[in-house]
C-alpha cells in the first residue's frame, strides 16, 4: 500500500543542505502498523511527510496504492489524500472553532460527501465518543482530543493512516488506551499504518517496528 | 540610547518590519486619515479665506466703509469729505468683469485714479516705478470710458485690447497699464468711467474713510453717521469678509467634521493592530514582566508601538494631504461661489501650524485607539501569560455588558439629537452623530456573533469553506467585531450622508417643479454667483414681453444686504405669472395667491425658511431693511420653502422695491410661452432679440439640470470623503484578514493535511472577507439610517436651516453597497494568495 522506493530528500536550512532522509525504501502491506522509531531529527516525520503525499522526494519514488507521488499534481496529490490518507498528530490538531462532529466529518466535507454528518458520528460511535458529538475539543480531554482525532483521520475509510507521534501529549494510561484503538481500527479496517514514536512502549503494539538513524534505516524488526 | 529606548526598539518597534505589508496597510490607513483631515483644513482655509484678497487688495489702511443697498448717493462722499471730521476716503465702485476669451469673471474696481493711482502703484509695463509722467498719463487716459488698469497676474501688456462682459454688454476696452496686484487679479477703472459702464450713475458702491487711530472713533463715526441717509450705514471695513466667514462657519464645520471619519475608521485599524500585537506577544509579555517589567512599562511599550505607527503614518498623510488639498480647493471654491459668496481660491499654505497639527492629530488618534489593547497587556499576569503562550485570539465578549451600553449611548444619542443648536452650530447634533457611532459599535460583537451563527448554520449544508470561514470569524468574534465595526461605521456614514443629499436633492427636485414655472429664463453671462446680481439692459425685458407667443415676462431683482450682520439677498419680483403657474409652498399652508396678494400692498415680504432659521423670525414679525437711502419696515407675510441659496432670501413685489430703489434693470427674466405658441420658435425669437446683448437663455428643463449639475458639484466632495473612508476601511479588512491568516496557519496547514486543495483554502478566506463585507453592510446600513435620520433632522437643520423631505436613494445606495461588497471580497485575494502558499508541513510541525 505504500511504498518507498530509495528514496532521498534534502533540505536547504540557512543555506546548508540537509539531507534527512537517504536512500530509504520500504513496503507497509494494506492491515500492517508499522512503527518508526529513531532519535529527533532522524528522519521519522519527513518520511511521514512523504508517505502523506504532503511532500516529494528529491529522488526515488514514492507510491501509495500504485500510484506515485512524484508524477501528480497539486490537485492529484489532494484527492490522493482525501481519498487515501488519514492523518494523526501528536497535538491532536482539532480546529477549536469546530465541534467534535464537525471536525470528524471536515475531511468528508472538504471532498463534498453529503451523507458527512451520519458517517462522522458513525466514526466517533466508534472511538466511543457519540455521546460527545456537540461538545467543543477545548471541553475534552487530551485523550478525549486524540480519539476524536483518529475518527476524523479514519472518517474516509483511508488505506494509509499516518500517525507522528500519537501518544506524545498523553499520559501513560491514556496513552495505551489510545494506542490500543488506533492498532484495533486500523486492523479492523485494513488499514496500511506508519507511526513515527519515540516511544518503545508504543512500538511494542506494532507488527513492524523500523529503526531510522541519521535518514538511513538502521535496523528492521517483524513480529 | 538608553536601556528602555534599547528593548523598545528591538522588541516593539523592529517587529513592525517582519509584517511590511499589514504594518504598511495600518500605517496608510492613518496616513489618510490625517491626509484627509488636513486637505480640508487646507483647503478649507484657502477656498474660503479669500474675501478680502480681490477687493481688499487694494483697500489700504481704510478702517472704515460706508455702504447702502443699491448704491451710496454721489453726494454723500462730498458730503463727508468736505465735513471738519479728520479723515481720508476712497469712493468706489464694485463690479464684476466677464473676460470675452476666457469667460473668466474678474473683479472690476472703479477708484477716483487721480487721487489713487500712486498709492496702488499703477504703472506702465516696462515695470518703470510710479512717476510724475505716468501720472500725468493716467491723467490723460483715465477719463476714457476703454480705459482699464490690469493686475499683473492676468498677464496683459500695456496697449492690448481686451473684450470684457459687464452685465450684458460686451466692451473692448485699452489696457493704458498695470499693476502689482499680488495674485489677486482685479481690473481698475476711474470710478466716472466705472459708473458709466456699469450703468450706476451718481451712485458709489462704498466708501472707504480712513480715520486715524489717534482719534476718537466713536464720535467719529457717529458724526459721519449723522450725515448719511437712513438707508446708508458706517461699519468697520472689512465687516464684510467677516460676515461672510460667519456665513461659511457651518459649511466649514460640516466638510470638518466630515474630514474625521477616515480618521475614526483609521482608529479602529489601530485598535486591532494593538490587539493583534498584544497577543501573539503574550509569551513575551510573561517573560518581560518576569524580569522586571513593570504594568506600566507594558502599557507604555505598546501605546509607543502605535504611537511609531501614528508618526509614520502622520509624516506620509502630510504630503498626501497637501496634494488632496490642490483637488478639494477646486471642490470647495465652486461650492462657495456657487451657494454664498464670490471668491477666488487663495493659495494653499502649509504652515508649521497645519504640520504640527496634522502629527498631533495622528498620533493622538493612534495613542487613544492603543490605549484599551495596551492597558488589557498591562493586566495580563506574567505566570498566565507564559503558561498559556500563545493562544488563539479569543478575546472576551461581553454581550450583555455591551448592549445594555449600546442602549445607554443609543439613548444618549436621541436626546443630543432633540437639543438646540449652540451659537449656529449643530453641536448636539454632532454629539449625537458619535454617540450613534458608539453605540453601534458596542452592539456590533452581538450583531456579528448573531450573524455568524445565522450564515454558518444556514451555509454549513452547502459549503465547508462557509462553515469554516463563518467559525473562524466567530472564534476571532473580538477581532472581527473591530474590522466590522470600522467597515460599518465608514459604510454608515457613507450611507446616511448619501440619504441625507439623495433627500435633500430629491427635496430640489420636487421644489423645483413648484418654483421653476417659466418656460425660459435669461440672466448675464458670465458665471453666476450667490451674491452676485449684474443686471439685463431693462429695454430687453421690455421688447421680450412684445413678441408674438409670448404672455409674459416676469423681471427680478435681486440685491445683496446684510441683515443683522449676515450676507442675505434681498428681491422683488412681478409675482403675476409665477403666481398662476407655480404652486409656491408657504409655512402657513395657504395659497399662493392669498400670500402674495398681501405682498403687493408694499409693506410685506415673504422671506425664505433658512432666513427665519437663522434670524429666528416667524410669519407677521417685523424686519427693518436698508434699501436705497431709506430704512424701511416690512412684515414677514409668510415663510416659504427655498433651497435655492443658503444665504436667506427676502422676496418683495417689484412696486414696493421701486419706491426704495427706482430703476427697471433686472437680473433675471423669467419668459412664459402662451398656450398653444411653439416654444421652439419662441426661444429663436428671444434668441434674435437678444443678439446685441450677453445673456444666457436657459429652457425650463436647462434650469433645472444645471441647478442639479450645481447641486451635484457641490457634494462631490462629501462623496470623496465618504470613498476615502471606505477605502481606508476595505484596506483595514485586507489587513486584518492576513492577520487572521498569520494567526491561523496552522489551522490552515491542518485543512490540507485533511485534503482541503489549494480552491478551498482560497475560498474560506475569500467567504470570510464576503461575510465581513456582508455583515458590515447590513451593519453599517442599519446605523446608517439611524445618522441619515440626525443629519438630514438634526445637523443640516440647525446648519443651514432647510427642511428636507426624507427619501431613500435606493439605486446610489444599493450600488454604492455592491460596489463596497465586492471591494472588501477582492480585498481578501491578497491574504487569501497567503493562505494558499503557506506550506502546509511547515506550518503544522512547526507549532
Amino acid at each position: 500500500m505504500i511504498s518507498l522506493r530509495n528514496v532521498i530528500k534534502n533540505y536547504h536550512a540557512d543555506g546548508q543542505l540537509v539531507r534527512a532522509l537517504n536512500g530509504v525504501s520500504l513496503d507497509v502491506a494494506p492491515g500492517e502498523f508499522v512503527a518508526l522509531v529513531g532519535r529527533s531529527g532522524c528522519g521519522k516525520s519527513t518520511l511521514l511527510n512523504l508517505a502523506g503525499a504532503m511532500d516529494f522526494p528529491t529522488s526515488g519514488e514514492v507510491f501509495l496504492d500504485g500510484i506515485s507521488t512524484g508524477a501528480q499534481d497539486d490537485a492529484a496529490l489532494t484527492k490522493l489524500r482525501r481519498e487515501k490518507v488519514g492523518f494523526v498528530f501528536q497535538s491532536f490538531q482539532l480546529i477549536h472553532t469546530l465541534s467534535v462532529a464537525e471536525n470528524v466529518e471536515l475531511p468528508l466535507l472538504l471532498a463534498g460527501n453529503p451523507s458527512a454528518r451520519k458517517i462522522a458520528l458513525g466514526r466517533l460511535a466508534a472511538v466511543e465518543l457519540n455521546d460527545l458529538d456537540d461538545r467543543m475539543p477545548h471541553q475534552l480531554s487530551g485523550g478525549q482530543m486524540q480519539r476524536v482525532a483518529i475518527a476524523r483521520a479514519l472518517v474516509n475509510n483511508p488505506k494509509i493512516l499516518l500517525a507522528d507521534e500519537p501518544t506524545g501529549n498523553l499520559d501513560t494510561t491514556t496513552g495505551a488506551v489510545v494506542l490500543d484503538l488506533l492498532k484495533r481500527l486500523a486492523t479492523e479496517g485494513k488499514v496500511a499504518t506508519l507511526m513515527a514514536t519515540h516511544s518503545m512502549e508504543a512500538a511494542a503494539i506494532a507488527d513492524v517496528v523500523v529503526e531510522l538513524r541519521d535518514g538511513r534505516i538502521a535496523g528492521l524488526k517483524r513480529k | 540610547m538608553t536601556g528602555r529606548a534599547k528593548l523598545f526598539w528591538r522588541l516593539m518597534v523592529r517587529p513592525i518590519g517582519r509584517e511590511p505589508v499589514r504594518m504598511g496597510l495600518t500605517i496608510l490607513a492613518v496616513a489618510l486619515g490625517v491626509a484627509v483631515v488636513l486637505a480640508m483644513d487646507l483647503a478649507g482655509t484657502a477656498a474660503t479665506g479669500s474675501f478680502r484678497s480681490s477687493l481688499e487688495t487694494l483697500t489700504g489702511h481704510y478702517n472704515f466703509e460706508v455702504t447702502a443697498t443699491g448704491g451710496v448717493p454721489e453726494e454723500i462722499v462730498g458730503r463727508i469729505a468736505t465735513s471738519p471730521i479728520n479723515l481720508a476716503i476712497s469712493p468706489r465702485m464694485e463690479d464684476f468683469a466677464v473676460v470675452a476669451a476666457t469667460k473668466k469673471s474678474v473683479v472690476l474696481l472703479g477708484l477716483d485714479l487721480v487721487g489713487e493711482a500712486e498709492a496702488i502703484h499703477l504703472k506702465s509695463d516696462d515695470g518703470a516705478s510710479p512717476s510724475a509722467p505716468e501720472t500725468e498719463n493716467i491723467a490723460t487716459d483715465f477719463s476714457a470710458d476703454d480705459s482699464i488698469w490690469a493686475g499683473s497676474s492676468l498677464g496683459w501688456q500695456k496697449g492690448q485690447h481686451v473684450s470684457l462682459i459687464i452685465g450684458d454688454r460686451e466692451r473692448t476696452f485699452t489696457v493704458r497699464g498695470t499693476y502689482d496686484d499680488q495674485n489677486q487679479p482685479a481690473i481698475v477703472m476711474d470710478i466716472a468711467a466705472a459708473q458709466r459702464t456699469v450703468g450706476r450713475a451718481e451712485k458709489v458702491d462704498r466708501i472707504l474713510i480712513a480715520i486715524p487711530e489717534s482719534e476718537n472713533l466713536e464720535a467719529q463715526t457717529r458724526q459721519i453717521s449723522a450725515l448719511l441717509p437712513a438707508g446708508a450705514e458706517i461699519r468697520s471695513a472689512g465687516t464684510a469678509t467677516d460676515e461672510n466667514r460667519k456665513m461659511l462657519a457651518a459649511f466649514r464645520w460640516n466638510l470638518k467634521l466630515l474630514s474625521y471619519i477616515a480618521l475614526i475608521v483609521a482608529a479602529f485599524l489601530i485598535y486591532n493592530t494593538i490587539s493583534v500585537s498584544v497577543v501573539r506577544r503574550r509569551a513575551e509579555i510573561g517573560i518581560a514582566r518576569a524580569l522586571g517589567a513593570s504594568r506600566s512599562d507594558v502599557l507604555l511599550a505598546f501605546t509607543g508601538e502605535a504611537a511609531v505607527l501614528g508618526v509614520a503614518g502622520a509624516a506620509i498623510g502630510v504630503p498626501i494631504g497637501r496634494v488632496m488639498a490642490t483637488g478639494a480647493v477646486r471642490l470647495m471654491g465652486a461650492t462657495v461661489n456657487a451657494l454664498y459668496v464670490s471668491s477666488r481660491p487663495g493659495p494653499i499654505e502649509l504652515g508649521a501650524n497645519s504640520i504640527i497639527t496634522a502629527l498631533v492629530v495622528g498620533i493622538g488618534v493612534a495613542i487613544l485607539a492603543a490605549y484599551a489593547p495596551a492597558r488589557e497587556a498591562s493586566q495580563i499576569a506574567p505566570i498566565e501569560a507564559m503558561a498559556r503562550g500563545r493562544r488563539e485570539f479569543l478575546m472576551r465578549v461581553h454581550s450583555l455588558r455591551d448592549l445594555t451600553l449600546a442602549a445607554i449611548f443609543g439613548a444618549a444619542a436621541w436626546a443630543a439629537a432633540k437639543a438646540p443648536a449652540v451659537g449656529g452650530k449643530p453641536l448636539f447634533g454632532y454629539l449625537a452623530t458619535l454617540l450613534a457611532i458608539v453605540a453601534g459599535t458596542l452592539a456590533i460583537p452581538s450583531v456579528v456573533h448573531a450573524a455568524m451563527k445565522l450564515f454558518g448554520a444556514t451555509l454549513q449544508r452547502t459549503s465547508v469553506a462557509a462553515l469554516l470561514a463563518s467559525r473562524s470569524l466567530l472564534g476571532s468574534l473580538r477581532r472581527t467585531s473591530v474590522l466590522v465595526g470600522a467597515l460599518a461605521t465608514a459604510i454608515a456614514m457613507m450611507t446616511a450622508v448619501g440619504i441625507m443629499v439623495g433627500s435633500f436633492r430629491t427635496t430640489v427636485i420636487q421644489w423645483m417643479e413648484g418654483e421653476v414655472p417659466a418656460d425660459f429664463y435669461l440672466r448675464p453671462a458670465g458665471n453666476s454667483s450667490a451674491d452676485r446680481h449684474p443686471t439685463i439692459s431693462a429695454e430687453l425685458a421690455d421688447k421680450l414681453a412684445t413678441l408674438p407667443g409670448v404672455e409674459a415676462v416676469d423681471r427680478l431683482r435681486a440685491y445683496q444686504v446684510s441683515f443683522d450682520g449676515v450676507p442675505t439677498t434681498v428681491a422683488a419680483a412681478d409675482l403675476r405669472e409665477s403666481r398662476k403657474r407655480g404652486h409656491s409652498d408657504f409655512f402657513s399652508g395657504r395659497p399662493a395667491e392669498e400670500v402674495l396678494n398681501e405682498l403687493r400692498s408694499g409693506d410685506a415680504v415673504v422671506v425664505s425658511e433658512p432666513f427665519t432659521y437663522k434670524h429666528k423670525l416667524k410669519r407677521n414679525d417685523f424686519i427693518s431693511l436698508r434699501l436705497g437711502t431709506s430704512l424701511a419696515s416690512f412684515r414677514i407675510a409668510d415663510v416659504y420653502y427655498d433651497y435655492g441659496s443658503e444665504r436667506g432670501f427676502i422676496l418683495m413685489d417689484r412696486s414696493a422695491m421701486k419706491k426704495y430703489l427706482p430703476g427697471d434693470a433686472p437680473s433675471n427674466l423669467a419668459v412664459y410661452v402662451a398656450n398653444g405658441a411653439d416654444p421652439a420658435a419662441i426661444r429663436k425669437e428671444i434668441e434674435l432679440a437678444a443678439a446685441n446683448y450677453r445673456v444666457l437663455i436657459f429652457s425650463n428643463a436647462d434650469l433645472r439640470k444645471q441647478a442639479i449639475v450645481v447641486f451635484d458639484k457641490t457634494f462631490a466632495i462629501t462623496y470623496a470623503l465618504e470613498a476615502i473612508a471606505v477605502f481606508v476601511a476595505v484596506m483595514g479588512v485586507a489587513g486584518a484578514l492576513l492577520a487572521l491568516v498569520i494567526d491561523r496557519k496552522r489551522e490552515l496547514g491542518l485543512l490540507r493535511f485533511l485534503g482541503a486543495s489549494r480552491a478551498q483554502i482560497r475560498r474560506m478566506i475569500l467567504a470570510e472577507a464576503a461575510l465581513l463585507g456582508l455583515v458590515a453592510n447590513a451593519a453599517g446600513l442599519l446605523l446608517g439610517f439611524a445618522l441619515s435620520l440626525i443629519l438630514v433632522f438634526v445637523v443640516n437643520k440647525q446648519s443651514f436651516g432647510w427642511t428636507i423631505r426624507f427619501h431613500w436613494p435606493v439605486a446610489i445606495l444599493a450600488g454604492a453597497l455592491s460596489l463596497i461588497f465586492v471591494a472588501t471580497v477582492l480585498a481578501g485575494f491578497y491574504p487569501a494568495r497567503i493562505a494558499v502558499r503557506l506550506n502546509p508541513v511547515e506550518v503544522v510541525h512547526e507549532e
